[in-house]
């Protein structure tokens, strides 16, 4: 019996140590690309916690604006060649989930590391954390609980979520409530959603080129305008000024996907 | 399916089948020595398979103590005055002995009858309405509700990182001394999965172990058979599902289940609970309206209330109820009483632990 055991043990460590070193050689001339997510509203750039209702929404109505945050999951970037690089998820989530915080400027870029080089066309991502994710239980890094971008009593994280203010609110203080989240799906639950987003932002021919030595970044604009008023139709603060719940969430979910878009590439 | 992900695939199938046979064969050398360790999960024989992701959280006997510390320990809720054990205590299996609702910081009152924690590996879906789907998020709704705990993740990871007791017991547990919500989360899912209740006296019976029951006993397990396990099925005895179980009409629906489906087709149901230690869990119902299980058995008989999403196995010939005679109730009753785990409401792994002065 022991004998068949260290065997094993011995084969079963070569066999780790050939992956490694495969992965090792690959890797040497990969490079960064850097994703900064810029979120602005309309023509402004968005600010916190403004002393006045700053903004203002497709259908004129004012508002301001004191917590946004979103997830970024599993990104992808597609090269020239029609291959992938995919950042790599980690099951406790302390690899492959951005939180994206306007109060935290640091926040903003994404950092992808160890991308082969190449000239890239395209990024897809997901917004917000899907039902895999869930399956593994309690998370680390920007999936920590601590954060609170969590639904409690409906287990999931929140993947989009807006507060602020408006004087046509009629909840209380004027409060802007906008907590997007949903990914559970059953037989028999026609109202149950997932509202996970995955987009694909193209380049537009202004392609990033990755290697050892560049380290190019993509601007992508998020425009809050556009969550208020896209393809899923136009919100007014004055009737609809919270959003809970999976089901409630389903058109500023479908907004939500087309905020999003390449402004410029920095090589 | 791109062709790097492919390879990994082939990768990890190729190393999980060597991991496999690596465990199996480590196991077998480890049975041929050691005795059973109280700290490893086991499935009883007569069980279904686990759902928890043991995977991400191995048990060990130092997370499994500061689990037990945890749920014992007042510091998870706002004021410091309410713990897991304040609704659910051991000798009545983990339920709440006392409150018809549970009473969370500041005597408020809440709105459930709070289900005893047992067999919690096999779950998938947690609280009357199932709006939990993974144990390890089970703590987090106790602790944010502001009828229960009224407390944040990140208070209390700052309380127990304020405290080098538990900073030691975590180093114990995870050979980190940094407190961090997974790790709570984890100790507490240790704890919660080895709360296996298999050994009641229908458990030896079903397992041929040597235990009988007496005739009126069997004749109520055939009644059950036959009236109660189209919901309460396995020997788990629940089939996981969401149910109208015929307590009130349309206008008196509790939201129930449609609070998380957000379907009005849900209103009115509730998880089916598992029926363990079912005599010792009373009052019942998800807002513990029967205080006996004679005033249970005698609702399903002849109290059900018609309404849009009650369940149609609890009619008999398009009437409501199961029209159960009172000896056909009294030995259902009687056999649910079989259903009582001695071993596992003395079971000293789960009782409250001795904390040193700190």
């Amino acid at each position: 019996m022991k004998n068949i055991l260290i065997a094993i043990t011995i084969l079963f460590s070569a066999f780790v140590f050939i992956q490694c070193t495969e992965d090792e050689v690959t890797s040497t001339e990969n490079g960064t690309l850097k994703l900064e997510f810029d979120n602005v509203v309309g023509t402004s750039n968005l600010q916190l916690n403004t002393s006045n209702f700053a903004f203002e929404n497709a259908l004129g109505e004012d508002f301001k604006v004191t917590w946004l945050s979103y997830y970024i999951s599993e990104v992808r970037l597609k090269k020239e060649d029609g291959t992938y690089f995919v950042d790599p998820v980690a099951f406790d989530g302390s690899k492959g989930f951005y939180l994206i915080d306007e109060a935290d400027a640091e926040s903003h870029v994404i950092e992808l590391k160890d991308v082969p080089p190449g000239n890239y066309t395209e990024v897809t991502f997901k917004i917000g954390v899907d039902a895999s994710q869930m399956t593994q239980g309690a998370q680390t890094g920007p999936l920590d609980l601590s954060i609170g971008l969590f639904w409690s009593w409906n287990s999931g994280y929140i993947f989009f979520a807006m507060e602020g203010a408006s004087p046509v609110s009629t909840a209380e203080g004027n409060a802007l409530v906008y907590h997007v989240g949903g990914y559970k799906t059953l037989d028999g639950s026609p109202n149950l959603v997932n509202n996970i987003k995955e987009i694909t932002l193209t380049f537009n021919g202004d392609n990033p080129i990755v290697n050892a030595d560049e380290d190019p970044q993509v601007h992508i604009i998020m425009d809050l305008k556009k969550f208020f008023n896209g393809p899923a139709g136009n919100i007014s603060f004055a009737s609809n000024s919270m959003r809970h719940s999976p089901a409630s969430c389903v058109d500023v979910a479908q907004n939500m996907a087309a905020a999003f878009n390449v402004d410029h590439i920095h090589q | 399916m791109t062709c790097q992900k492919a390879s990994h695939l082939t990768f990890y199938l190729t190393m999980r089948v060597i991991l496999v046979v690596w465990l199996a064969l480590l196991i077998l050398s480890c049975k041929e020595q050691e005795v059973s360790n109280p700290y490893q999960f086991v499935i009883p024989d007569n069980f279904p398979e686990s759902k928890y992701s043991f995977q991400n959280n191995p048990i060990t006997k130092e997370g499994f103590e500061l689990g037990r510390m945890l749920f014992y320990d007042p510091i998870l809720s706002r004021d410091e005055t309410v713990s897991c054990s304040s609704c659910h205590q051991q000798h009545v299996a983990f339920a709440d002995p006392l409150h018809v609702l549970s009473i969370g910081v500041d005597e408020r009152v809440g709105t459930r009858n709070a289900l005893p924690i047992q067999n919690m590996a096999f779950q998938q879906f947690f609280f009357w309405d199932g709006g939990v789907n993974h144990l390890d998020f089970v703590p987090i709704n106790a602790i944010t509700n502001p009828v229960e705990f009224d407390e944040s993740v990140g208070d209390i990871v700052d309380k127990l990182n304020a405290s080098s007791f538990y900073k030691n017991q975590f180093n114990k547990a995870f050979g980190e001394k940094e407190v961090t919500s997974q790790k709570v989360l984890h100790a507490l899912s240790q704890f919660m999965v080895l709360m296996i209740s298999a050994n009641s006296r229908y458990d030896k019976y079903i397992r041929n172990e040597g235990e009988l029951l007496s005739t009126q006993e069997q004749r109520g397990l055939l009644l059950f058979k036959q009236n109660c396990a189209n919901c309460h099925s396995t020997d788990l005895f629940t089939n996981g599902d969401f149910l109208n179980n015929g307590l009130d009409t349309d206008e008196n629906l509790d939201e129930g289940r449609a609070r998380i489906t957000e379907f009005n087709g849900d209103k009115g149901k509730f998880k089916v609970p598992s029926l363990r230690n079912v005599a010792l869990t009373d009052p019942y119902m998800h807002d513990g309206r029967f205080n006996t299980l004679k005033q249970v058995l005698q609702h399903y008989s002849n109290g059900i209330k018609t309404s849009s999403t009650v369940d149609n196995s609890l009619f008999t010939n398009n009437s409501p109820g199961l029209s159960l005679t009172e000896d056909e109730q009294n030995d259902i009753i009687a056999f649910l009483q079989t259903l009582t785990d001695e071993s596992f409401i003395k079971d000293k792994r789960f009782s409250a632990p001795l904390m040193p002065k700190q």
